[in-house]
């Protein structure tokens, strides 16, 4: 792994049957850097995200890490009869914050995330009956909860409108002041100017966009 | 495994199960209609059946409709404890996984699956029982209660290996209606048990000694050891396999250095 680099995926190979996916892709993630991926429908986001998560394993290429990962998957995946709150009590133990010390600071960072994408209001609604971008706030949320060092978002913004496309924004600009480093995969970005470097996707190949 | 982890997950659990009111309302009605329909539908003449777990000699005599009664008790546990089994593994499988790469292990998950599954199983063993009573006494109640319980214990496994296996509600709920149809409803009837050609088969299906013990009890005070054991290693086996599909479906490879957690 290179010196400075926190998160590091290198010579990635995957195939499914005869069809190649992704080629060689290798990428590097420098402290307080933000990165985007861009590719368009069907051009192997999903499974490059998917081996960067562990969720599948590459052909050939390895995946490291030196940093606490939170993941952003494109659906929100959800308990949908759990309320919101239910949802973020389940997610702080599977992170292991209520073993700390002080027992309420997870509910601190609920209540900060609540308030920062506004949607305190819903905090006891089953997630069953939440709108479309309610739900990617709270799936957004979840993978925020535990202040990872790495964040690995997938269509982040999917879902939001416009104000909250700006609130997201400013948090990982925020969060990239903190010396986090961001990795965004769209098939859509508005702002170049938002990230530090980005790639292109293009049949299985990870190219300077 | 670490307590808090499962404590929560089967608290969430249990939550999620109590929200879904359509399958609570199934599950308190099915026994009613399905012990109201075998009341009065069968005769009360006396049949004959073999018991096969005690041996091949063993006949007893008794009233058609109180076997049926037994034998629908044994059929409703199992569908629907199969049915809630291959729910609880299938639903959220998703964010199941979600949770695994946030630091669940997948042991506490399923632990914490089969700790609700264990206590909902008693509760409908128990709830089904007490239904019986309202058409008639068995010889030896508890161990006809115990019977229904084995019978849950075996489907809930067989729902999980289903779960396990099968992605998709429809095809999972068509599995579990043949076999428990074909099994619990029709080849473990010990009317027809005592005609089969092959009874060899009808010994290796899931509902042989669950039915076995609860049809015993209810009509002798012959010891149920056999079923109870037979039911064990069978529920255990099936367990066994779909605990291994589980957590093979559920593996993550976690880079090197530290991960989500």
């Amino acid at each position: 792994m290179n010196g400075g680099a926190l998160f590091q995926a290198e010579h990635i190979d995957k195939s499914y049957g005869k069809h190649i996916v992704l080629k060689d892709v290798s990428l590097e993630m420098q402290r307080g850097e933000i990165v985007g991926i861009v590719g368009e429908n069907g051009a192997g986001k999903s499974t490059l995200l998917k081996i960067l998560m562990g969720l599948l394993a590459p052909d050939a290429g390895n995946v490291v890490s030196q940093g606490i990962v939170g993941y952003c998957p494109q659906e929100a995946v959800l308990f949908e009869t759990l309320t919101v709150s239910e949802n973020f009590l389940y997610f702080a133990t599977a992170y292991g914050l209520r073993r700390t010390k002080i027992e309420n600071s997870w509910e601190e960072a609920k209540n900060n995330l609540l308030d920062y994408f506004r949607f305190g209001q819903y905090e006891n609604r089953l997630v069953s009956e939440l709108s479309g971008g309610t739900k990617q706030k709270l799936n957004l949320s979840l993978a925020l909860l535990h202040s990872p060092d790495i964040l690995i978002l997938d269509e982040p913004y999917s879902g939001f409108d416009w104000e909250t496309y700006l609130r997201f924004w400013s948090y990982t600009e925020e969060l990239q002041s903190k010396g986090k480093s961001i990795l965004v995969v769209s098939h859509l970005v508005n702002d170049r100017s938002k990230f530090n470097s980005l790639y292109a996707l293009k049949e299985g190949n990870l190219e300077c966009a | 495994m670490r307590l808090t982890y499962i404590k929560t997950s089967a608290v969430m659990t249990m939550r999620e199960m109590a929200r879904n009111r359509f399958a609570l309302i199934l599950l308190f009605t099915i026994p009613v209609l399905f012990f109201t329909l075998v009341s009065l539908t069968m005769g009360d003449n006396l049949v004959a059946f073999k018991l096969a777990s005690i041996s091949e000699e063993t006949i007893v005599e008794v009233s058609a409709q109180k076997q049926s009664l037994i034998f629908i008790g044994v059929a409703a546990v199992g569908l629907l404890t199969s049915f809630l089994a291959m729910n609880l593994i299938q639903k959220d499988s998703d964010v199941n996984r979600r949770l695994i790469l946030c630091g669940y292990r997948p042991s506490e998950l399923i632990f914490a699956k089969l700790v609700v599954l264990l206590c909902v199983v008693v509760l409908i063993s128990c709830y089904v029982g007490a239904i019986l009573m309202l058409f008639f006494r068995p010889e030896n109640f508890p161990f006809v209660i115990l019977g229904f319980a084995l019978a849950g214990f075996v489907h809930s496994c067989y729902g999980l290996l289903v779960g396990a296996i099968v992605r998709r509600e429809m095809e999972g709920i068509l599995l579990i209606v043949l076999l428990v149809n074909i099994d619990s409803g029709w080849l473990q009837n010990p009317i027809f048990y005592a005609e089969a050609q092959n009874k060899t088969l009808i010994r290796f299906l899931p509902a042989y000694f669950p039915s076995q013990a609860s049809i015993v009890s209810a009509f002798t005070d012959y010891g149920i050891s056999n079923p109870i054991v037979g039911s064990i290693i069978y529920g255990s086996g099936l367990l066994l396999i779909s605990l291994a599909i589980y957590f093979w479906r559920m593996k993550i490879k976690k880079s090197s250095e530290s991960f989500v957690q």
